[in-house]
């Protein structure tokens, strides 16, 4: 071997060390999609993680109700026509979810959604008459799916907010383990995604919001889990001394009073823990026990307006309260 | 060129990727820090652990404005002229694992970051 090639090998290998010494690391991205900020933690290799931005873009721009152009509002514009595999699929998952749920998940309930102006922030209250006459077109069985053709019923818009980011939570999952990813946290924005363990084997560890102040509630260890929080805590105004916030009971059209503050749900599926935290939240504390005990296919935390803690037997090894002074309340079969 | 040479060279190599590698842990601050990413950019760093005096600051592009009140530990948007002021009603974010304040309309985002996560430390909140 020449002095040149024998130098090169040399330079090769420490540049090799080096580039060892980068990707030990996560790859991070931080990411403005779906009306949220995402943040991706990924052990494994840079392209993965574009891959996966990438793949949030293409269903942003299939799901999204507020961009004009979205495949979304030109069905809802139009009141039926063809869409996309991708949109064809998530829809009749979530009428599922919506019987499931008895109507307490209902995607057509957009129109009073867009009466009370949490859709462009323009907040205001709408009068009795006005939510009547928009409730009247609220009811997710007037949408039918042939193959990929989407009919809606008369008035009648879709909303896929309610289950687009855990839909999109599970095809991200798929993706990132086809290519190999054994760990990953998936964060969008506040819907959460864990996929296998950390690199060092322990439980991702996912915090609660207190929904009655700026720190936690409680500590989950999970793996291979979603992780969802709804709460009517962040997105909410006030007027006349009154606070309106903005999970929207469907069979009401007023923001749901069921005396709870945060629903957070433990599931597999990313798109079930999404669909059933703003269901539950809407159902209140009892249905949702029975709804729990009815299914098993899933665990849930609670937070109610006395500031208890009531947590599905499921959770109890996996569960840390961040203050010991919480009350705690565990909810078994 | 001898053997000895060679284990030399690699042996400098490696050195100067030793050194390196711990310049780069060095320069992290080792307290609390709140970083304000502005488009996914960090462009302003606060230590918060090293605040004397409260201050505030207001951070406005074509887009609008929001204003920053720093206190020792603690971190909030006080005003903001985006239509649903979701970063105002966030309220203060100071430990380590709280969630970010967000503003969408400014694409503005302040979190809490610290260097060396301790053990216990939280991945991710759910909100």
């Amino acid at each position: 071997m020449k002095v040149g090639s024998r130098l090169s090998a040399v330079v090769l290998a420490a540049l090799l060390l080096l580039s060892s010494c980068r990707t030990a690391g996560p790859q991070t991205a931080a990411i403005f999609a779906m009306d949220t900020v995402m943040d991706f933690t990924v052990y494994g290799g840079a392209q993965t993680l574009a891959d996966a931005e990438a793949r949030v873009r293409e269903l942003e721009t299939l799901f999204s109700v507020t961009s004009e152009e979205s495949e979304l509002s030109a069905l809802n514009r139009s009141g039926g026509g063809t869409v996309s595999a991708e949109t064809a699929a998530l829809i009749p998952a979530a009428l599922a979810l919506c019987e499931r749920t008895g109507g307490a998940l209902d995607i057509t309930v957009y129109p009073v959604v867009r009466a009370w102006g949490f859709t462009a922030g323009e907040h205001r209250v709408p009068s009795g008459e006005e939510l009547a006459a928009l409730s009247a077109a609220v009811d997710y069985r007037g949408v039918s799916v042939k193959g990929n053709a989407v009919t809606l019923a008369q008035g009648a818009e879709i909303d896929l907010g309610g289950v687009a980011k855990g839909y999109t939570a599970d095809r991200l999952t798929e993706q990132l383990r086809a290519a190999g990813v054994e760990s990953a946290l998936l964060n969008l924005g506040g819907n959460v995604q864990a996929i296998g363990k950390k690199p060092n084997g322990d439980d991702w560890r996912v915090a609660i919001r207190d929904p009655q102040s700026e720190s936690n509630v409680a500590v989950l260890a999970v793996s291979n889990r979603a992780v969802v929080t709804s709460g009517g805590y962040e997105r909410f105004f006030e007027r006349d001394g009154v606070t309106y916030h903005h999970i929207i009971d469907p069979a009401t059209g007023c923001p749901a009073k069921s005396g709870l503050l945060s629903v957070t749900v433990v599931a597999e599926s990313g798109l079930l823990a999404d669909a059933l935290s703003t269901a539950l939240y809407v159902m209140g504390l009892d249905r949702a026990a029975e709804h729990w005990r009815a299914y098993r296919d899933f665990e849930a935390v609670f937070v109610d307006e006395n500031g208890t803690i009531f947590l599905t037997e499921g959770l109890q090894s996996r569960f840390t309260p961040v203050s010991r002074g919480a009350a705690v309340e565990v909810i078994r079969l | 060129m001898k053997t000895r040479s060679w284990i030399l060279i690699f042996a400098v190599l490696l050195a100067v990727c030793s050194v390196l590698t711990a310049i780069l842990f060095a320069r992290r601050p080792s307290g609390t820090v709140a970083n304000i990413y502005r488009d996914g950019v960090c462009v302003y760093s606060v230590d918060l652990s090293a605040v004397e005096e409260p201050f505030e600051f207001t951070l406005t592009d074509e887009r609008g404005s929001n204003t920053v009140r720093v206190e020792r530990g603690r971190i909030r948007v006080t005003d903001a002229d985006c239509p649903d002021r979701v970063c105002v009603s966030a309220g203060w974010v100071g430990e380590n694992g709280s969630a970010p304040v967000v503003c969408l309309p400014h694409r503005l985002v302040i979190r809490v970051e610290k260097s060396a996560k301790a053990d216990g430390g939280i991945d991710a909140v759910a909100r």
